[in-house]
């Protein structure tokens, strides 16, 4: 199946992660501060500054640094996190499946939330159902990402005890446990950005006149709704949850913070604001190759949900 | 009968006696951090994060007491200084060892101390710069100084000079100190009374108690009394909370001065407030020009000493510690030994600012700006409220909100007019605090500018000083001239906030920031 087309995605991947290369490295050696202070903090003397860049080899011009940074990577070899002084590859290692297991989650309760509330919504359209469900993901969406974390955190875990607060667990059951608060929290935003879209494209099928035709053949509504309507409606869909994911991928820091989950995000704010260089070139790399592929997979999904739209 | 009626009584007296005596042993503590340790290398880590833990890993040959301003026997059960003052002779405890059971010897100090103080490691080498040469024989070490050196026992009592064992950080892979530290960091061993069993950055870290630690409890066996410390790293102020409230955790540190009244309301909590040497305070840039060359008014005595007088500190206080802060009267904190008691401080008198402001040329005020941490609720709500206050002397304040790396870099180059900032004693000892703020030293008096002629004269005699009283005269000189020089703005002291579950006995922090966990238990 498109074989060539995906060779050629994935070849694209190679320029844009030089050149998101350059530009991470060039940006985040361009903000002022640097690890150095930012690590001795108040008690930085200028002799021990100079000491410390030397050290870390900060001390080199730009351009070596960067010719350093390019051969490391050649190597496969992210650098070392100057603040934790652990290898970058086994921080991320450590933490993104972490991060990953929470988007994914995410994705699937925003889905199983907004696909059949949309579908109810289009159905009823105009009634008082379709209104309720309109209104409660429009409030949905504009509260923001901690308040909605922090009011489940307080009712269904401090209050009622239901769920842990904060933490991931050890088994695959126990991540479900755990971060089930956290992955409602950022579904139902989610799921509120789909469901206006979902509801807008079904309604749209439903007044297709292939649909008046299948009904015309006698289908039941059900098989209507899942074969005919639901296949065309989600396509636009899709789409919309692909760039949703790859948007997840980098921002579940607020969601991570308030939950206590050590995923990229957390870490990745720990390294800008402690100037971690070689973390946030490593992480951003990372991020720009997943991102891409989930673009990838959203490009291939949608071609299979349309035939019409074309590989090129 | 009667002799029953006695018998009873006694069995009760022994009962009640080996109650108040008997404390818990074993359990597990989960304690909730605000953000996890760095790099656990007492010479070359660099953070709070790690300071204020490793004691419980590490030891080192005397401790700071509870109340931070002296120093008593660890690993080293006494030492004694010579009459010069150029010779200090510790003796070690009998049958020491480290958590793997090795024995710990003077060898291994003599390592540790000469590692501590190599310039080429760590930033803190300076701590014991004035040793010359370290001996090892039997059970005792002898440290030759270049000078006599009244900071050396408290130096010997903090983190960079703790003992680990060096045969097994020789062993560590890696081809230097650096490399090796690393490598060992990962996995430590030394005599603490706990030791690391497992990590899991940023999100928890497992601490068991060590078997071989020689400290003893009350009932007479060894410390700890914990068999598990458990930490885990929450970094959102509400989660810890919520966390401790839900009897998830049965410690937490950080608690937000805003909700330490409702805490202590809690009937399931402690809500500490521990004694600390934190102060907080904002530099003033007091060179002539500023970086762009414009003239800059807090050049003037006057003028800084008018600002002070225009703080209204216990509206302060009130404000941004809620309640939880007293006014900083000194360049250190009241908790930092040779503080001077008699120091008043400044009281908030407008008529006195206005005065000195018109008498140093600026009746109708000025423009200035400072620096605030971006992100901070408490640097906000202390910079808007200064603002306030000194608009009332006609001194306008710009905030302009930075991140903390850039603002450390601004504040390097001397290219700030203004700065928020906080400072804790790593020492039991007035020295280092001194010598950051007061002196032109190498931070140039904390990047202000700042230089005494009297001070940098009186800093030198006071680190060679070894008559206590002397000394004590010498450090009072220096507070009253620097707080007429007022070269930073005295703000208020603040205590260390941490919540504990009620049945948590035994947990300090001392004002140096050190987290104590070794008497810690946890009460059935």
């Amino acid at each position: 199946m498109h074989t060539s087309y995906i060779l050629r995605r994935l070849l694209q991947i190679i320029p844009l992660f030089l050149a998101v290369m350059v530009l991470v490295f060039v940006l985040v050696h361009l903000i002022p501060g640097d690890p150095v202070s930012a690590i001795l903090g108040d008690r930085a003397t200028p002799e021990r500054v100079a000491r410390a860049n030397r050290q870390l080899g900060l001390d080199k011009p730009l351009i070596v640094q960067f010719g350093l940074f390019v051969n490391q990577l050649l190597h496969g070899n992210l650098g070392e996190s100057i603040n934790l002084k652990v290898p970058v590859l086994r921080l991320m290692l450590d933490r993104l499946p972490i991060t990953l297991f929470l988007d994914v989650y995410a994705a699937v309760l925003g889905v199983l939330m907004a696909v059949p509330l949309a579908v109810l919504a289009a159905v009823r359209r105009n009634t008082w159902v379709d209104g309720v469900i309109r209104a409660v993901f429009q409030v949905g969406l504009s509260l923001p990402v901690f308040y909605v974390g922090l009011q489940l955190l307080t009712l269904l875990g401090a209050r009622l005890g239901w769920f842990p607060i904060g933490g991931y667990g050890v088994t695959f059951g126990d991540h479900l446990y755990h971060l089930f608060l956290p992955a409602l929290t950022l579904g139902l935003n989610l799921a509120a950005v789909l469901v206006r879209t979902l509801r807008n494209s079904v309604i749209e099928v439903l007044t297709a006149e292939y649909v008046d035709f299948a009904r015309a053949k006698g289908l039941r509504s059900r098989v209507i709704m899942t074969r005919h309507v639901l296949r065309n409606a989600l396509i636009a869909t899709v789409t919309l949850l692909g760039l949703n994911i790859g948007g997840l991928i980098g921002g579940a820091v607020i969601t991570e913070t308030v939950f206590a989950i050590p995923g990229v995000g957390k870490l990745m704010v720990d390294a800008i604001f402690g100037r971690d260089y070689p973390v946030v070139q490593g992480l951003t790399l990372t991020f720009a190759v997943l991102v891409s592929l989930v673009f990838l997979a959203t490009d291939l999904i949608h071609a299979r949900l349309d035939p019409r739209a074309e590989l090129s | 009968m009667k002799r029953l009626t006695r018998a009873a009584l006694a069995l009760a007296a022994t009962l009640s006696l080996g109650q108040a005596l008997g404390v818990t042993r074993g359990g597990q503590m989960v304690y909730g951090r605000y953000a996890d340790s760095q790099f656990l290398d007492p010479v070359l880590n660099d953070s709070n994060l790690d300071i204020w833990i490793l004691t419980n890993l590490y030891d080192t040959l005397l401790q700071p007491t509870a109340d931070g301003k002296r120093v008593q026997p660890g690993l080293a059960s006494r030492y004694v200084v010579s009459k010069d003052g150029l010779t200090m002779t510790l003796t070690l405890r009998p049958n020491i060892k480290f958590a793997d059971g090795s024995p710990i010897t003077s060898a291994d100090v003599k390592w540790n101390l000469d590692r501590a103080r190599n310039p080429d490691n760590g930033a803190w080498n300076n701590l014991i710069e004035s040793i010359a040469s370290v001996a090892a024989s039997g059970n005792t070490v002898t440290i030759t100084l270049k000078h006599p050196d009244p900071v050396l026992p408290s130096a010997l009592a903090a983190f960079n000079t703790a003992i680990m064992p060096q045969k097994l950080f020789d062993a560590a892979p890696g081809k230097n100190d650096a490399e090796k530290a690393k490598a060992f960091a990962e996995k430590p061993i030394g005599s603490g009374p706990f030791v690391l069993s497992e990590w899991k950055r940023g999100s928890y870290m497992v601490l068991k108690r060590n078997p071989y630690y020689w400290k003893k409890g009350e009932d007479g066996k060894a410390l700890p009394y914990l068999d598990t410390l458990r930490f885990e790293i929450l970094p959102d102020d509400n989660t810890r909370i919520l966390k401790l409230q839900a009897g998830e955790l049965q410690g937490a540190e950080f608690i937000p001065l805003s909700r330490v009244a409702e805490l202590k309301a809690n009937p399931k909590l402690n809500m500490m407030l521990f004694p600390s040497t934190q102060v907080n305070q904002i530099a003033m840039n007091t060179r002539p020009k500023l970086k762009d060359g414009t003239a800059n008014p807090l050049t003037d005595v006057r003028v800084r000493q008018a600002l002070n007088y225009a703080v209204n500190r216990p509206a302060l206080i009130q404000l941004v510690t809620f309640g939880n802060g007293k006014p900083m009267k000194s360049l250190m904190s009241s908790a930092t030994p040779l503080f001077d008691k008699g120091q008043k401080g400044y009281t908030y008198d407008l008529d006195k600012a206005k005065a000195l402001l018109a008498a140093a040329g600026f009746k109708n005020g000025f423009d200035v700006t400072t620096m605030a941490t971006s992100g901070s609720a408490n640097d906000l709500t202390l910079t808007t409220a200064l603002q306030q206050m000194w608009g009332a002397v006609g001194v306008r304040l710009k905030i302009e909100q930075i991140d903390s790396a850039t603002k450390v870099a601004r504040r390097t180059a001397g290219d700030f007019q203004m700065n928020t900032g906080g400072w804790t004693d790593d020492l039991a000892d007035p020295s280092e605090v001194t010598g950051y703020f007061a002196t032109k030293g190498e931070t140039d008096a904390a990047h202000t500018g700042f230089s005494d002629p009297t001070i940098e004269k009186l800093f030198p005699q006071s680190q060679r000083e070894i008559d206590k009283t002397k000394r004590a005269a010498i450090y009072k000189q220096i507070q009253t001239i620097y707080s007429n020089a007022a070269p930073i703005i005295f703000l208020y002291e603040t205590p260390y906030p941490v919540a504990l579950a009620k049945n948590v006995k035994g947990f300090y922090q001392i004002p140096l920031g050190y987290n104590v966990f070794e008497k810690t238990s946890i009460e059935k």
